[in-house]
């Protein structure tokens, strides 16, 4: 293998008309590609000296056949020198900057200094544009300097006034080469111009390089017919003018033909080389599509950058659908069968696994179900050819085997996998997964997964890759395991962790105490990993009975301290400890969970606190068998006592309604009488507030307050007992106010935080009186979802639904845009050996990394130090 | 060439063999033919001063809309459409070009020849304005009148370089004394103040002054002649060209009240004009708020009868001169001039199948015409029940995105689709009905006078 090379430098600059000669391998001169017979006309656009793409030709350059000729330059002798288009500004630059008659810098040396400093002391400032006063008298030697105006694409014109009236005199691109050509290097090096690489001269051309055949090559459609690639047909238009350019050159012709020809020619250049120039008609195909020229390759997304060096189309990857398996380890994916068949991992014979491939040949390509072993698709001899397998060839192909052969083999249990979904927008939504061959046709995942990916079952799709290299495989294991993802590098918590059913499952199973006979014990810890039963906490009537938390405590490890307060903690001004009565204190000593509910707090994918506590004790391995636990414990937790949601779920008694009327009446007359108050004109202003502002305010505020107090009637009816209240309490899924405004009120519409002022003149809709500054006339919903919305309060609705929908809309389409402009502006930086953050110019960022040093990942919930937790572990207590 | 009566007939096929027959919409869908009906169109030669007999020709085929009046669909029974094929549920209201069932979307826009007041923010001060897209037979004309920090009125509309003095602009349109001008702005007395301060500034002090003055902003340096002829063509032409309804049709130049007839437009333009800077004044003196372009009543909708006008009327321009370029080479070739060979049918089929056909409407529009969503009967209901505004989704456009409670009954609440075009994408709301207009004007004309509105004085 060829060792690397370092690279010192890269020197950018111009093609010189000498370079473009050397390098070219043929002159062309005739616009014809092929003759009759199809072969290549000597001398012409697809002249065998340029490299060949036909099949059994040979190039006559290199002599390689079509597939090993890189292809080689050839050049054009243009009749007369033309601009080139990428360089405009810097030709108005340079000829705005110098002596129409001496070509010298228009300062003089004392000037230049003023700029640029002298030789010891450089200001590293170069001179520009701005440091020429306009029109004045040349310095060296004395001429009047005239304007340069240019017009684009690629007019040049000098203005001269002659008796009060301008005229514009055009400058021929030779007359500028001319005077480009006279320009000092000295000079030129105060522009920052180096003079060895870029004389300013060779930004006109007075010959053109024509790119190989292998860059343009020719394709034969179905009907015989060649057809030429753009480059090719732009390529010809010049070779055709430029011949008669020539000959009526020689013939003599009128000045004013030459320059029709002259300007031709010039349009021909510009469009081969950009063809979206502003201010000329883009050279368009014979079908009026405009032609693919040289900048259009380049540009754009779909350009060689953007679209064939940072991405391009890859093998061995699959993409399907994704559903969830919560059977399944966060660490693995369910890969259909067909997929596996498909994809296949390179496996080198060696006189240790020489039988178990031979045996994998003789399965061949067909895997006719997910018992059976993998078979191989590919066989690599030594010489590097590729035998596909098939049904007739196996055995052959098997006795063949023998150490430096490949085998292609097909994915199995266990394979390391890359798994992806897009938008990647963080490092953990590409992450290595092993592999579990699976009946079906999606791609299976333990939901508690989704998060890192943001993935949901709706109909996503998500991309899978195999690794095909030790190296590769490693890395993938190494650095993208789902094990070495659960902390995000964002906040150092974890982002992998119950979530919905999980969480719902058991918060419903550790809340408060409950008893379990053994029988129903094991069919919860069925498919937890534990050897024994603990002593059963309590006997009854000769039945031993486990306690809820005794079940739980046998997924933790069991070094494990800790003291927290669930998510269903109500943040009580005095602590009552163990004896809260929502048994929202969660205390685990040496693995048992001795009072608390487990909930999202605890287990919860972003703040699961014990999964926390045992990254940081027993390290991601461990954690990743714990989450799995907890996903199959309470699933089966879940699935004992069942859960649902309908209707009903939202009533309430004739008390809570009567109560939650008089509530919503009460405040409605108390924004009566507030409405009052600022009619009579004595509503007094808050501080920096007008008296409209300040009554909107204390509007918003009472009816505010009155559906919360709605939301406390009916939470205070439903209680644990109603699911709603479980995945809220337990944050799985929903909130109290979302319980509020089914069960209660729904409350204020507003639109951008104010209420809804917009509409007719005076009144938002015509069912109001104008001027009426009430609740319900400017979207206050006194109804709740189950009680249904009157056609007013549901248009009101309405309003405030849209604002949520546009501002998603808007939101992703600007943060997707503004995470491209970061991860441009940010990509090469890297944290240096001394600690500090540089850019690859070896600038410093940040003298310590995030200003503090520390590692998100590796800190807890961005402290660098969990001086709680350690203390907490140590004395096992509460600190 | 003289044009005549123009008719259109129902829709035909002709097949290879040169019969002709009805055409019906299932049979256009299976053979993927046009369901398009020929144009006929009475045309008289005249050559000098001797004129042919009128001949009448086919000028092109105009697709016509299924179940529209034109469709040989129309007042069939149910039995009857499905004898012919059709699903006699088919709302129809779309057009098949090629096979393929196209719908017209239709566009919403802000309402023409109306007086909108806003605020501009120019270098950290507020600049107040009254605009007005004055639209006239597909031409459509933005005039500004604007307060500028000295409380003098600006006036621009296109073709006009910056700005024209207000007072000025009026002088040139035939409202000479201070009085006059005053009147026609306002009597308010704050108003009559800032009105001093314009009138001092004034430069001009007859009609011809004013014209002159609008001449040497349109043509600087050029003859005081085409001077004239250019201002008065200007202000003809593109100031407010929406009050050009008032001249009486067929009076050519030259004719008999021809120049009274001109010069009451130009009278009627200048009490426009006042009412402009009344608006523009009562906003700076807070008498009148800025309008809501999101009010609905500030919104009007252009269906596919108001754009097929527009495709029609440019697609017939382009026919007329097609003509007229047949007729100056036959001419020129000393060839008989006949009216069959001038008439090139297919450049209006041409001009009107293609903007159907990819939806690139004449002024650029894209997307006018929409493939008919034909995945269930429901979403073909709401497919030619969407309503689309020209805003750019690129841009956030909060406001003109919500839901404005002046859409009850008329825009559905609830159906936009989310995303990059949620509500800017709207649907009508199932009881929507759409006014079109009033269908005697001197009606409403007579009523306003018997309510006790008097009529400007001038002569208009």
């Amino acid at each position: 293998m060829a060792s690397p090379k370092r690279i010192g430098k890269i020197e950018f600059g111009l093609l010189s008309p000498k370079e473009i000669r050397t390098m070219s391998v043929r002159k062309i001169i005739w616009a014809d590609t092929y003759d009759d017979d199809g072969f290549p006309y000597p001398q012409g656009l697809m002249d065998l000296n340029l490299g060949v793409i036909d099949p059994g030709l040979r190039c006559k350059t290199c002599d390689q056949k079509a597939s090993e000729c890189p292809g080689h330059f050839g050049h054009i002798e243009l009749a007369k020198p033309v601009i080139h288009v990428g360089y405009t500004r810097l030709i108005r630059k340079l000829l705005r900057v110098t002596c129409r008659g001496c070509s010298r810098l228009l300062l003089s040396p004392e000037e230049i200094v003023k700029v640029i400093g002298t030789e010891e002391e450089a200001t590293g400032d170069i001179l520009s544009e701005k440091d020429i006063k306009k029109e004045r008298v040349c310095p060296h030697c004395g001429e009047q300097q005239l304007k340069i105006n240019f017009e684009k694409p690629t007019t040049f014109s000098e203005v001269m006034v002659e008796e009060g009236r301008k005229i514009e005199h055009k400058l021929t691109p030779a007359d500028i080469r001319a005077r480009l050509e006279k320009i000092p290097d000295d000079d030129l090096r105060h522009l920052g111009i180096n003079p060895t690489v870029a004389r300013p001269e060779w930004t006109i051309l007075t010959v053109l390089p024509v790119p190989p055949v292998t860059m343009r090559p020719s394709i034969i459609l179905e009907n015989g017919q060649r057809s030429e690639d753009d480059l090719t047909h732009k390529l010809v238009d010049i070779i055709r003018i430029n011949q008669r350019f020539k000959e009526n050159q020689d013939a003599g012709a009128p000045q004013l033909i030459i320059e029709d020809l002259w300007e031709l020619l010039q349009y021909h250049v510009t469009t081969y080389l950009d063809n979206e120039v502003a201010g000329c008609p883009p050279a368009r195909h014979r079908s009026g599509r405009p032609l693919k020229t040289l900048s259009q390759r380049l540009k754009g997304k779909d350009g060689r950058f953007r679209g064939s060096l940072s991405g391009k189309r890859v093998n061995f990857s699959a993409r399907t659908v994704i559903s969830p398996d919560p059977n399944l380890s966060v660490i693995e994916v369910g890969i259909p069968l067909a997929v596996a068949n498909e994809m296949s991992v390179p496996v080198h014979v060696t006189p240790y696994n020489i039988e178990e491939l031979r045996q994998m040949t003789l399965n061949g390509p067909v895997r006719a179900s997910l018992d059976d072993p993998c078979g191989a698709n590919y066989v690599i001899r030594p010489d590097k050819r590729r035998l596909r397998l098939a049904e007739g060839n196996l055995e052959t192909v098997a006795e063949m085997l023998e150490p430096g052969y490949i085998v292609e083999r097909q994915i199995r249990n266990g394979d390391i996998v890359l798994f992806n979904r897009q938008p990647s927008l963080h490092r953990m939504s590409i992450m290595a997964h092993r592999v579990r061959v699976m009946d079906g046709r999606t791609f299976r995942l333990n939901p508690a997964v989704c998060p890192p990916y943001n993935a949901d079952f709706d109909g996503d799709e998500m991309n899978l890759h195999i690794p095909q290299t030790e190296e590769a495989r490693a890395e993938a294991a190494i650095l993208c395991s789902v094990e070495e993802n659960i902390l995000s590098p964002r906040f150092g918590g974890p982002i992998i962790g119950g979530i919905h059913d999980h969480v719902s499952g058991i918060f419903m199973l550790t809340n408060q105490v409950r008893w379990f006979s053994k029988e129903d014990a094991l069919y919860l810890l069925k498919h937890v990993k534990m050897e024994h039963l603990p002593a059963p906490g309590r006997v009854e009537n000769d039945v031993p009975m486990w306690s809820n938390k005794q079940i739980f405590s046998l997924v933790l490890p069991p070094e494990l301290n800790m003291v927290f307060k669930a998510s269903s903690c109500e943040n009580c001004d005095i602590c009552k400890k163990d004896l809260c009565e929502r048994d929202a204190y969660v205390r685990i000593i040496d693995g048992i969970l001795e009072c608390g509910t487990i909930d999202k707090k605890a287990i919860g994918a972003f703040d699961g606190q014990i999964v926390h506590r045992i990254i940081r004790q027993c390290g991601m391995k461990r954690a990743a068998e714990f989450i799995d636990d907890i996903t199959h414990l309470s699933i089966r937790a879940i699935m004992m006592d069942g859960f649902s949601f309908g209707i009903d779920d939202e009533d309430l008694s004739k008390t809570e309604y009567g109560q939650i009327d008089e509530v919503l009446s009460t405040a409605l007359l108390d924004v009566q009488r507030r409405i009052r108050i600022y009619e009579d004109g004595q509503l007094e202003p808050m501080p920096g507030r007008t008296p409209e502002e300040t009554l909107e305010m204390q509007i918003m505020q009472v009816l505010g307050k009155a559906r919360d107090r709605t939301g406390e009637i009916a939470g205070r009816h439903l209680g644990l007992g109603n699911s709603a209240v479980v995945m809220a309490v337990s944050g799985a899924r929903g909130s109290m106010l979302n319980l509020t405004q089914m069960a209660g009120c729904v409350g204020q519409q507003s639109v951008r935080g104010e209420r809804i002022m917009r509409g007719y003149d005076d009144r938002t809709l015509p069912h109001f009186k104008k001027n009426d500054r009430g609740a319900d006339a400017h979207g206050f919903i006194t109804h709740s979802y189950k009680g249904g919305l009157n056609p007013t309060e549901f248009f009101f609705h309405a309003i405030g639904g849209r604002e949520g929908l546009v501002d998603t809309a808007v939101r992703t389409s600007q943060s997707g845009y503004l995470q491209r402009r970061m991860i441009n502006a940010l990509q090469d930086l890297k944290v240096a050996y001394d600690g500090t953050v540089r850019t690859t110019g070896g600038r410093i960022i940040q003298f310590r990394y995030g200003e503090d040093g520390t590692d998100p990942m590796k800190s807890s919930f961005g402290d660098p130090v969990d001086v709680k937790g350690i203390v907490e572990s140590v004395l096992k207590e509460e600190v | 060439m003289e044009l005549g009566t123009i008719e259109v007939k129902k829709p035909l096929v002709r097949e290879a063999d040169g019969s002709q027959g009805d055409l019906f919409p299932s049979e256009a869908r299976l053979r993927n033919l046009t369901y398009a009906a020929p144009i006929h169109l009475g045309l008289t030669l005249a050559q000098g001063d001797d004129r042919q007999e009128p001949v009448v020709t086919t000028i092109g085929q105009l697709p016509i809309m299924v179940g529209s009046v034109s469709c040989n669909l129309y007042g069939m029974s149910d039995d009857d459409r499905v004898i012919h094929g059709e699903d006699p549920l088919d709302p129809g209201g779309y057009f098949i070009v090629n096979g393929t069932e196209r719908v017209l979307m239709t566009l919403e826009d802000l309402a023409s020849n109306k007086i909108m007041t806003e605020y501009t923010e120019r270098y950290n001060e507020r600049i107040y304005v009254a605009k007005v897209f004055s639209q006239y037979r597909g031409y459509r004309a933005l005039v500004v009148v604007e307060r500028n920090r000295k409380n003098l009125l600006e006036v621009s509309f296109p073709s006009v370089a910056g700005h024209l003095k207000f007072v000025d602009l009026m002088r040139a349109l035939g409202m000479v004394s201070d009085h006059d001008v005053v009147n026609a702005v306002s009597t308010d007395e704050d108003i009559l103040t800032y009105m001093m301060q314009n009138l001092e500034e004034s430069d001009c002090d007859s009609l011809e002054a004013g014209i002159m003055y609008v001449g040497k902003k349109l043509a600087p340096n050029q003859t005081r002649d085409y001077q004239r002829k250019r201002a008065e063509f200007v202000l003809d032409n593109y100031l407010l060209p929406h009050l050009n309804y008032l001249m009486p049709p067929g009076l050519k130049e030259g004719d008999e009240g021809y120049r009274e007839a001109v010069e009451g437009v130009r009278l009627a333009k200048a009490h426009f004009l006042g009412r402009m800077a009344e608006a523009c004044f009562d906003l700076v003196l807070n008498k009148r708020r800025i309008d809501d372009k999101d009010h609905y009543s500030n919104k009007r909708l252009k269906l596919a009868g108001d754009l097929m006008e527009d495709l029609f009327r440019i697609s017939l321009n382009r026919l007329t001169r097609d003509i007229k370029y047949q007729l100056e080479r036959a001419s020129m070739r000393h060839r008989d001039l006949s009216i069959g060979t001038a008439v090139r049918a297919d450049v209006l089929t041409e001009r009107l199948l293609h903007p159907l056909a990819t939806g690139n409407w004449v002024g650029g529009r894209t997307g006018v015409s929409q493939l008919l969503d034909r995945v269930d009967h429901m979403s073909v209901l709401s497919h030619l029940r969407r309503v689309i505004s020209p805003l750019s989704r690129s841009q956030p456009h909060f406001e003109a995105r919500d839901l404005h409670p002046t859409q009850w009954g008329r825009i559905c609440p609830s159906e936009t689709p989310e995303g990059p075009n949620c509500g800017l994408v709207k649907n009508f709301a199932q009881m929507v009905e759409i006014s079109r207009g009033v269908p005697d004007e001197e009606e409403v004309v007579r009523m306003l006078y018997n309510l006790g509105v008097e009529h400007i004085k001038g002569d208009i």
